[in-house]
């Protein structure tokens, strides 16, 4: 049997994009990119992490173009991010400037600062509120009105408070190992293909891009005996961060000198990891390394697992497939994976063909000889 | 006042200040455009506090212009799709660079503008704070 080189199709695809049209629109409603923005805050969080770009607005045009669909909104982000020229790299942020807007900690009740729950769904009754089906405009009005009335009531403050890092209060106390800065340039995945054994900037540069699904599951599979790593949180924070960029022409630019541009809301969490460790006097002690979680937006339960990952992956000679960076790394990008998975619908329409030539020739010589 | 905190407050103050001292500028001085406001990627340096080492944690999408005035190029440069923003920054950081006379009488706007944004932001952790946990040991 020969192989039957094919074309065509064309009308049925033009058909197919119209049909796919039609679907979005055959309820006879649309809604409008302010209200996604506006009232699906945690969707367009995941979307623009999970495209590893901050832009609010065109993440819910994303999610309006792909109805909602996650894989398919990071994937035209992503797309759309190839389209633009990279201007500029920010200064180095640092997490201590954010305006936190929740911050948590599971390790110790009193932490500097205190423990700021802000909006957070922890504390929720997981049941369905039918009165939204009834809400209206006015109704928002009204709870708004009497929520700002009632903030207002609160005691003002003098300045704004930028909290500590509990992780700093316990370096103090030589609880923890203090680092020192470490300046070297970071590699880019984006310029550079990622090989193995991938650097560290390389390593958080993945995972802070990772489905939020994928994280989460193999953050879990770590806590679940997969891996050798059960931490506890130390802090939780979500918060808003400055973004600054030198200027570009000027040499030798002072620290005023710089461009402020805006910010990106974020969320970072340091899990305490218990490690047995060899002392000076050759003896095992415990001690604590920290790992660490960050992405886009606010969305905990993906950083929280990122740190349970940067742990496992800092210490590679487990033997678990949770500490292994190359399965770890290169299966938790949403685009790769769904990708590929997807790609398995597409024509194989040779490469099957030629698999059952392989089983019909292999039948015909059983069948011969049994005759 | 110099161009960090200065862009803090116009961007994150009413855009109308913005809009203003650049108009007042363009009334004035010859303003040539070198780049209508484009739209451009800033890759997000931080540093993380498990080792303090670097990485780089994606990208925002910002809006880039670039003016000339009195032989002194200005830049304006803003997170998110805002060409007139950016290009109020771009003329009003050129204004700066070439040390024009009206730079100085804006002094006065800029701080009230600040104290503005303090006063909400202040406002806004105070809101906060109603969230903060206040502990009660319990005797067992």
């Amino acid at each position: 049997m020969g192989y039957v080189a094919v074309k065509g199709g064309t009308k049925a695809i033009e058909a197919s994009i119209k049909r796919l049209k039609y679907e979005r629109l055959k309820g006879q409603d649309s809604i409008h990119v302010e209200t996604i923005l506006a009232t699906m805050r945690g969707m367009v969080d995941q979307v623009m992490s999970e495209a590893s770009l901050y832009d609010p607005y065109l993440a819910a045009l994303a999610i309006k173009q792909a109805e909602g669909s996650m894989e398919e909104a990071v994937f035209l982000l992503r797309a759309h991010r190839s389209t633009l020229p990279r201007l500029y790299y920010s200064q180095t942020m640092e997490t201590e400037n954010m305006f936190v807007e929740r911050r948590i900690s599971a390790s110790f009740k009193d932490i500097p600062g205190g423990q700021l729950l802000g909006a957070t769904y922890d504390y929720t009754h997981r049941l369905l509120d039918f009165q939204l089906i009834e809400e209206t405009k006015s109704d928002i009005e009204q709870w708004l009105s009497e929520y700002e009335q009632e903030v207002n009531c609160s005691n003002p403050q003098e300045e704004v408070i930028y909290f500590p890092k509990v992780v700093d209060y316990l370096r103090e106390e030589g609880l923890f190992e203090t680092n020192p800065l470490e300046n070297t340039p970071p590699d880019d995945i984006t310029k550079k293909s990622l090989q193995f054994p991938a650097s560290r900037s390389e390593r958080l540069q993945v995972l802070t891009r990772g489905q939020t699904g994928a994280v989460t599951s193999l953050g879990y599979a770590s806590l679940r005996g997969y891996g050798q790593v059960h931490p506890t949180v130390g802090e939780v924070r979500v918060g808003n961060l400055p973004i600054y960029v030198s200027p570009p022409t000027e040499e030798e630019s002072e620290y005023e000198d710089d461009y402020y541009i805006g910010e990106v809301k974020l969320t970072e969490v340091e899990s305490f990891v218990p490690v047995m460790k060899q002392n000076n006097r050759n003896k095992k002690e415990l001690e604590f390394e920290i790992g660490y979680g960050i992405c886009f937006g606010q969305n905990e339960t993906k950083a929280i697992a990122m740190s349970i990952l940067d742990q496992c992956l800092d210490h590679p000679e487990a033997p678990y497939p949770t500490h292994d960076e190359e399965f770890v790394l290169l299966h938790i990008d949403s685009v790769e994976s769904t990708g590929f998975i997807s790609h398995l619908k597409l024509p194989h329409y040779v490469t099957f063909q030629s698999k059952l030539d392989s089983v019909r020739g292999v039948k015909q010589e059983v069948e011969k000889d049994e005759n | 006042m110099k161009r960090r905190r200065r862009t803090e407050i116009l961007i994150q103050g009413d855009s109308h200040v913005a809009k203003e001292f650049a108009a007042s500028i363009l009334e004035q001085y010859p303003c040539n455009e070198i780049i209508s406001p484009r739209y451009g990627l800033t890759m997000l340096k931080i540093r993380e506090s498990a080792k303090n080492s670097l990485f780089y944690l994606g990208e925002v999408l910002v809006t880039e212009a670039k003016v000339e005035i009195n032989q002194q190029i200005g830049i304006g440069i803003v997170a998110g799709m805002k060409d007139e923003l950016a290009k109020h920054l771009a003329i009003i950081d050129a204004a700066y660079k070439a040390k024009l006379p009206i730079t100085n009488e804006w002094e006065i706007r800029l701080l009230e503008e600040e104290q503005s944004i303090l006063k909400k932001k202040v406002k806004k952790q105070a809101a906060l704070m109603e969230t903060k946990v206040n502990f009660e040991t319990m005797d067992i």
